[in-house]
């Protein structure tokens, strides 16, 4: 007869430890042979977890099958950021108070609704949302977007953090669970989170781990949502007192969020006129500092 | 009794001359300089750790030194001065952009062929002095199979959390053998950022409800088993890691070059070594981590640079400088659109 060792093991105590001393400790029991065999097939199933590795080649082929890029709704910003948000990337709009973050989103959303043909979720913490003024975001300033165009846009109102992971990780089985046989047709290529730092901030308080690994988990939930689904995604930020020599603001979220982003964009608007700038603080691809200067767009006015 | 001399004399004669075995350490253990981390010579084995707030150009710095391995030594009769090996690279932030390397590489490609080519290039502007198509040429003037196989030596994964990482280590030792196996060696092993996965194994440490028997999912934990397997990889290949990390604690005085040159007038009083004891930046990676690493440079951002040859108005300026050896100079460096510039050292 064989005696079977039931072991209750979970993968993770697996992988903490040494294999070739979890070897040797078979080696030493009476069913060695049983004992390695167990390991090899944890082993396989770690193997089976692990993500295929691919090489330069394959994933420039993913970038340019997949992960288009989609215009912005603003001519000035597209040639800053060399056409667009992009697909796979998480964008992050910095800026102080009512210096028209809101606006830029509503554009961002009524830009790839109409120009790409895609769907669009809007999450809005701050009941700022507005389908009117959204309408008015056509490219054309005549005529405001149709009904079909502004039925792919839709919005939650999310009030807290626990919220949006339940949103994010139902819309994940959502879209793993869809068949996707027309990839360009109505399929969700922008996420708007207008603003993830009302969210984050109430949860960030104190020197303690709790509140910056969630914030450190929610930056990776939608990291891997916009890489796996070909998503761009935009959230925005607000701007606290800097408290140093030079520069009198900074990004809110702290020194850890900094590197969850792959595009920080700063956003600041001239009272006096109608002017904004947007400068990039952040790419992955191009350096940093470069600017544009761009004007808001008021209502029925056409956008210079 | 003739056995024994004949023995004895077999002992003593050895399995190899020096020469000989020189040879082959310094072809098994050679000396690596991989720009832009060339002012130290690297071996396999080196654990080479950069260090910077974000946004600091340490993937810029990771990318144009996995430029250097990929490429050949010479192609075509074209100097290219890389290693022609494999690189590994781990994305724990999971923001590596594929576009970044491209544009580099393809820029490497387009100098060295210039460089390579520079009498034939004379000559052929001469001869199509007028014609649109020259600029064309000069875009396309690199190898595309020389860039396919350079791409294709670029080896990448991402990783979402700690598990995920585990289970890729574990597993790597088997993937570069079947590389091997294939003619192709590995040179380096990258991982950006090692700081990554910090805060939420640092949760799970304090969440931890293991019993004595069962090791628990800490950060200590986590740490000390990320060095033993990359350990156990670098006893079986030979290859350099270089892993980039961001600060996660602001820091309350930053260093740049302004504070650095008031040290050095503090020196007259006495203050030196007060100022050289002070950690450039506070360390949060546990004490496993920090004995592992061989090597140490840290990224800061200096002064914007006003570049009056490109004429755009400000380009972002970093200062690397290396912590470990200690060097007494600093690189400065810009990062422009298609490349790194390195430029002069600055004494400091």
């Amino acid at each position: 007869t064989e005696d079977y060792v039931f072991v209750k093991i979970a993968v993770e105590d697996f992988l903490l430890h040494d294999l070739y001393q979890l070897a040797a400790f078979a080696d030493r029991q009476k069913n060695a042979d049983r004992l390695k065999e167990g390991i090899t097939v944890m082993l396989s199933l770690v193997e089976l977890r692990c993500r295929p590795w691919l090489n330069g080649m394959e994933l420039l082929e993913d970038l340019q099958r997949n992960k288009q890029t989609l215009s912005s709704g603003d001519k000035g910003v597209d040639s800053l950021l060399k056409g667009g948000f992009r697909e796979g990337q998480l964008t992050e709009l910095v800026g102080p108070s009512s210096s028209g973050k809101t606006q830029f989103c509503m554009q961002a959303a009524a830009s790839v609704a109409e120009k790409h043909a895609g769907r669009v979720l809007y999450l809005d913490t701050g009941n700022s949302f507005s389908a009117r003024r959204i309408a008015q975001f056509g490219s054309s300033s005549e005529t405001s977007l149709g009904q079909k165009v502004i039925s792919r846009i839709s919005c939650h109102t999310v009030y807290d953090i626990y919220t949006m992971l339940e949103i994010l990780q139902g819309l994940d089985v959502t879209l793993r669970s869809q068949v996707q046989t027309n990839v360009n047709e109505q399929r969700l290529r922008l996420l708007v989170v207008d603003s993830i730092s009302s969210l984050i901030t109430p949860i960030l308080g104190g020197s303690g781990s709790q509140g910056r690994a969630l914030m450190v988990a929610v930056g990776y939930m939608l990291k891997k949502l916009a890489h796996e689904h070909s998503i761009a995604i935009l959230v925005t930020n607000h701007t606290v007192g800097a408290g140093g020599e030079g520069v009198k603001t900074k990004p809110a979220l702290g020194e850890t969020w900094k590197s969850i982003p792959h595009v920080r964009l700063m956003l600041s608007r001239d009272h006096k006129n109608s002017n904004c700038t947007i400068s990039i603080l952040k790419h992955t691809s191009m350096p940093s500092g470069q600017t544009v200067r761009t004007t808001i767009r008021k209502d029925n006015q056409q956008c210079v | 009794m003739g056995e024994g001399a004949s023995e004895a004399r077999g002992w003593i004669r050895g399995d190899e001359t020096a020469k000989q075995m020189l040879s082959r350490v310094l072809k098994d253990r050679a000396f690596l300089l991989l720009p832009p981390l060339h002012r130290v010579p690297l071996r396999a084995g080196n654990v080479v750790e950069v260090t910077g707030a974000s946004p600091a150009a340490k993937t810029q710095i990771l990318i144009q030194a996995a430029i250097s391995c990929i490429l050949p030594k010479t192609w075509n009769g074209i100097h290219y001065g890389g290693l022609g090996k494999l690189v590994l690279f781990l994305d724990l932030d999971c923001r590596f952009d594929v576009l970044r390397l491209s544009q580099m590489l393809k820029h490497r490609l387009l100098q060295a062929n210039r460089l390579g080519n520079g009498a034939w290039w004379q000559l052929e502007e001469s001869n199509v002095r007028n014609c649109r198509s020259a600029h064309e040429k000069s875009n396309t003037a690199f190898d595309e199979e020389l860039y396919v196989s350079c791409m294709r030596r670029f080896l990448y994964v991402r990783c979402y959390d700690s598990l995920e990482l585990l289970s890729c280590l574990k597993t790597l030792h088997y993937r570069i053998r079947q590389q091997e196996s294939c003619g192709s060696q590995v040179g380096v092993l990258m991982i950006d950022s090692i700081g990554a996965f910090h805060w939420t194994d640092r949760l799970s440490s304090s969440l931890a409800m293991g019993s004595h028997n069962r090791k628990s999912l800490s950060l200590t934990n986590v740490v000390e088993t990320i060095v033993l397997e990359i350990k156990k990889l670098l006893q079986a290949h030979s290859l350099v890691v270089i892993a980039t990390k961001a600060l996660i604690y602001e820091e309350k005085y930053p260093t740049n070059e302004n504070n650095r040159k008031f040290s050095s007038n503090d020196e007259l009083s006495g203050n030196a070594a007060i100022k050289a004891q002070q950690p450039p930046f506070r360390e949060f990676m546990p004490s496993s981590w920090q004995a592992f690493v061989t090597h140490k440079i840290i990224i800061r951002k200096s002064a914007d640079h006003h570049s009056s040859q490109t004429g755009q108005e400000s380009l972002s300026a970093y200062s690397l400088e290396w912590l470990q050896p200690q060097l007494s100079s600093i690189d400065q460096f810009i990062v422009d659109d298609v490349s790194k510039n390195l430029s002069q050292p600055l004494q400091v």
